[in-house]
């Protein structure tokens, strides 16, 4: 099955903990010199979509890592595109209508990611009331 | 106020054990993800067919019945085992089949056919894969249920086994 | 033989750890005797069955199904050593070998004044160890044995096959394991409301030292692992797996500190007995996330459940009456001592508060695509350019504040004389960025920043060195062996992340790098270098066969400087494929060389890295960890001192 037989570098990371009996490989064959535009600014506007896009049959890893047939296929997909004069936003979308949220590393800011992206500002506001209340007291002592 | 500051540690360690819970104990098959086109139209490809060597006739293939669109491939081992169950909901349900042959050898794929029965109305050659990233295919085998309107109703990532075969068929019954 | 016997051990373990419990619960001074008894016994035991185990391996036994899964007899020996914690079961025995031995620490720390406080610990701990023990004897038993002996094993993992990796897992677990003794003791001091005034916190403190130590170089090593292992020119990628050994790290740095404000200030005693709960329970809570596949969902088959459900309930108990005592127990603990922004204290404060949120979003981050499955029916992935965008910023003014704390007087702060002390690191700061800017005419922000920062905390390092040697030498005259005196192990470590800082921001931001086709004769230019392909060859290694390439770096006066031979290796016996990358490393840049696919004719396909300054991130993490030992040895002198 074409899922199950790539397996991806950030795989084997899972041994930070000690992971146990999984076949593993890694594959250095990912963005290769064939697919580059000749456009370097081109390139470089593919190579940080390519960065952001998730290979969707791999754990947390990006399409310009994976050798994933797939990830190939984005990949080639997105560059096409980008010659053909899209907008890194026509991309991203092209690819969130068929695939969803899942394929974007970075969660898009909407309502089911709304507190993903604030709850870090929360806990900023938290930490600098708790400065504030701590500075506040210690006037009060003196 | 004061109060709720030290009571706060357990109520959050206790919301997150219970989603952990929740998740281990209703750990959904990872073949069930969500498609993103479930409730979308089916999307239109131009392409040849694999049986008559011809232009695959979409208007004709997506017409006002209940279809499945099932991905497969003469190379991947998945659709192989599946392929009985394919088979099955044509033959003995007289469900209506569209293949959409994903990155193969014509002559393999025609050989494989002939080799396992051909439960297919019509076979959409997928030479480079770009149907199915349209219709948004992780990795074959993928089936979808697509209704009398053309709109998509279910996805399986995944083959057909024994194990999810009569829950499938549910799904087919429920969209008919 | 072996095996059985090794059984056998891990379950009179069990016995001497539920022994362990019932003496503990008993405060007599002369039932010390017993505890004696179980603490030793539990120690003898797990080392037999570790060594049993780890003899299993050695001799290939392969009715062990552990070895049969996870070894082979052409495997070198000293993989075979090390493949005993390279594997889940095998792993959890190593912690529960970590424990035992802390638990012997722990007993050590009797002393006449403290017997029910350590008694009390030794309780806590053994609740722990007998969780681990049951977790390990029910659902992965090491020495499981199969009813028909295979002829060999199903092979091993070649990326596993690696010095780094050998030692990676035992640091990490020192640094788990020291801070469950953290967590014990946290609990004993809330429970006993600290009646015997026991100076709890002189106790928690080299606990907390040497994990997190421990954890600095374990997670270090993993990324030294990753970065010549995996072939991506990176060595942090946010991945699961590595955030949950980041967090623990993060919550034991803040406790490191704010125990500093506990021992000279007695404020934030509250605080730091959370923090030394949370820190525990977010390492077992990592090793959860890790092992029972709730993040792996995708298209990877989840481990045995019961394990998952099993870490869960052990999670859930300890953390629901870790918790709940502290919700009754910790306004015992509310100091008066509230303390202004500006002073030592507040300093550490607000390096605590920034190391703690900053690992609340990482953990918010981990484990937000789990949220959104269960309350909508997307899915949605959170990857590295949201751990980037939400942790740098947060991290930045921590570091500002890392700079000046030291600087900082106890309680009352003369800003002017303060102001007076940071101005030179200020202008230190201020020229070196503009000498880098102008000599490298870069208009790269996050460079300048990552350099700005790395020069303001080195500065303010040299600063404080040279102010505590100018208050020596005004009482006596100035020597040598007293300027080796003034580092001490705060300054170490300081240092330490200082350059630390240097090495990832060079090696994030001007990374280099080539990817092409090269055929055999083919140059290539990168930085300043000429990369000539010279020839490709085929070589059998003890159990792979690789295609050696052979590249010649050349620099711009024609002079060679080293020849790298990157391998793509097969290893017949698991039909893994692996490749080798070549690195040429010095102190300005490592040059890393990684080669692929291809044949003779179509030329193969090479990706050249050239990556600035990645050593000084491990020279950083080199002198961080020797700041902790000094520090480690420094707080055992103390406890010893105190225990007399």
């Amino acid at each position: 099955m074409l899922k199950n037989i790539k397996i991806n570098k950030l795989f084997f990371l899972y041994i930070f903990l000690i992971f146990t009996g999984s076949v593993v490989a890694n594959n250095c064959n990912a963005v290769e010199p064939e697919e580059f535009l000749k456009d370097p600014k081109q390139e470089l506007r593919a190579r940080n979509i390519s960065q952001n896009v998730r290979c969707l049959i791999c754990q947390n890893q990006s399409i310009d890592e994976s050798s994933a047939p797939l990830a190939k296929d984005l990949r080639i997909i997105i560059r096409n595109k980008i010659t053909e004069g899209s907008t890194d936003e026509e991309i991203y979308k092209f690819l969130t209508d068929r695939y969803g949220d899942f394929i974007l590393l970075n969660p898009p800011f909407k309502t089911s990611t709304i507190l993903l992206w604030i709850l870090p500002f929360i806990f900023f506001l938290i930490a600098i009331v708790v400065l504030y209340w701590h500075n506040k007291n210690s006037k009060k002592n003196n | 106020m004061r109060k709720f500051i030290f009571i706060s540690p357990i109520i959050v360690f206790f919301c997150i054990i219970f989603i952990f819970l929740y998740l281990l104990i209703t750990k959904s098959d990872p073949s069930e993800l969500p498609s993103a086109l479930i409730n979308q139209k089916a999307p239109k490809f131009e392409t040849l067919s694999l049986l008559s060597e011809k232009n695959f006739l979409y208007e004709k293939e997506f017409n006002h019945d209940l279809k499945i669109v099932n991905f497969f491939s003469s190379w991947c081992i998945p659709c192989s085992a599946e392929h009985k169950y394919i088979d099955l909901l044509s033959k003995e349900k007289g469900i209506k089949i569209i293949g959409i042959n994903y990155k193969d050898d014509p002559k393999k794929a025609l050989q494989w056919l002939d080799n396992l029965g051909n439960p297919y109305s019509d076979v959409a050659i997928d030479s480079n894969g770009d149907i199915a990233i349209n219709w948004g295919v992780y990795g074959i085998p993928e089936t979808f249920i697509v209704n009398y309107n053309n709109i998509i109703q279910y996805r399986l990532a995944g083959p057909i086994t024994k194990k999810n075969y009569e829950a499938f068929y549910q799904q087919i019954i429920k969209n008919k | 033989m072996a095996s059985t016997l090794g059984n056998s051990a891990l379950w009179l373990s069990f016995l001497f750890s539920i022994l362990q419990f019932i003496v503990s619960t008993k405060n007599i001074n002369s039932i010390i005797i017993f505890n004696r008894i179980a603490v030793t016994g539990l120690l003898t035991s797990t080392l037999a069955s570790f060594f049993l185990l780890m003899y299993c391996h050695v001799t290939s036994d392969f009715a062990v199904i552990n070895v049969f899964q996870n070894s082979h007899t052409t495997k070198p020996l000293l993989y075979k050593i090390s493949g005993v914690w390279g594997n889940h079961e095998g792993s959890m025995l190593l912690w529960m070998l970590v424990l035992s031995i802390t638990n012997y620490f722990i007993f050590k720390l009797y002393s006449k004044n403290n017997s029910i406080f350590v008694s009390k610990t030794l309780q806590i701990q053994a609740v722990i160890t007998i969780g681990f023990l049951l977790f390990i004897l029910i659902t992965s038993n090491p020495f499981e044995r199969m009813s028909t002996i295979p002829s060999n094993g199903l092979g091993f993992n070649p990326i596993l096959q690696d010095p780094a990796l050998a030692i990676h897992p035992p640091l990490l677990y020192i640094g788990y394991v020291g801070l469950s003794a953290v967590f014990s003791l946290s609990i004993a001091t809330m429970n006993l409301e600290n009646d015997e005034g026991t100076p709890w916190y002189i106790y928690m403190k080299p606990f907390v030292v040497a994990a997190w130590t421990f954890l600095t170089a374990g997670i270090a090593l993993g990324s030294i692992w990753a970065y010549y292992e995996l072939g991506w020119g990176g060595w942090w990628f946010w991945d699961p797996v590595e955030n949950a050994a980041l967090m623990p790290w993060l919550l034991s740095t803040a406790l490191l500190h704010s125990l500093i404000t506990v021992e000279r200030k007695k404020s934030l005693q509250a605080w730091v007995l959370l923090l030394a709960i949370l820190a525990f329970l977010l390492s077992v809570i990592g090793t959860f996330l890790v092992r029972s596949g709730i993040l792996t969902s995708v298209h990877t088959f989840a481990l045995d459940p019961t394990r998952g459900i099993y870490i869960l309930i052990f999670i859930g108990l300890l953390g629901s009456y870790s918790l709940i005592l502290f919700a009754l127990k910790s306004k015992n603990f509310l100091g008066k001592n509230y303390f202004s922004f500006f002073s030592r204290e507040g300093s550490i404060l607000v390096n605590n508060l920034i190391m703690v949120i900053v690992c609340g979003s990482v953990f918010f981050g981990t484990t937000y695509p789990l949220i959104v499955e269960i309350f909508t029916s997307n899915r949605i992935s959170v990857g590295e350019p949201y751990f980037n965008a939400t942790v740098i910023p947060m991290i930045i003014p921590a570091i500002l504040v890392m700079g000046i704390g030291p600087l900082l007087s106890w309680s009352k702060v003369d800003s002017k004389k303060t102001l007076k002390q940071i101005l030179p690191s200020i202008l230190l700061t201020i020229i070196i960025i503009i000498i880098f800017f102008l000599s490298y005419r870069t208009y790269n922000i996050p460079g300048l920043v990552g350099i700005g920062l790395a020069s303001w905390i080195i500065s303010n390092v040299l600063v404080t060195l040279f102010l505590n040697i100018r208050k020596e030498s005004k009482k006596n005259n100035f020597a040598i062996s007293s300027f080796l005196k003034h580092f001490n192990s705060m300054i170490i470590a300081h240092l330490g992340v200082g350059l630390l800082i240097i090495g990832i921001t060079g090696s994030s931001v001007w990374q280099e790098e080539k990817i092409s086709r090269m055929k055999v004769n083919d140059e290539k230019m990168i930085s300043n270098y000429n990369v000539v392909f010279k020839e490709i060859n085929e070589v059998a290694g003890p159990n792979y066969l690789a295609l050696r390439g052979s590249f010649w770096i050349y620099n711009q006066n024609n002079k060679i400087i080293t020849v790298l031979t990157p391998e793509n290796r097969i290893y017949p016996i698991t039909k893994n494929t692996t490749s080798e990358v070549s690195i040429h490393t010095n102190l300005l840049r490592d040059l890393y060389i990684v080669l692929g696919d291809g044949d003779n004719d179509n030329g193969w396909v090479v990706r050249i890295y050239h990556n600035p300054l990645v050593v000084w991130i491990w020279i950083g993490v080199l002198i961080i960890v020797i700041g902790g030992l000094s520090a480690l040895k420094n707080n055992l002198n103390i406890l010893r001192l105190r225990n007399l």
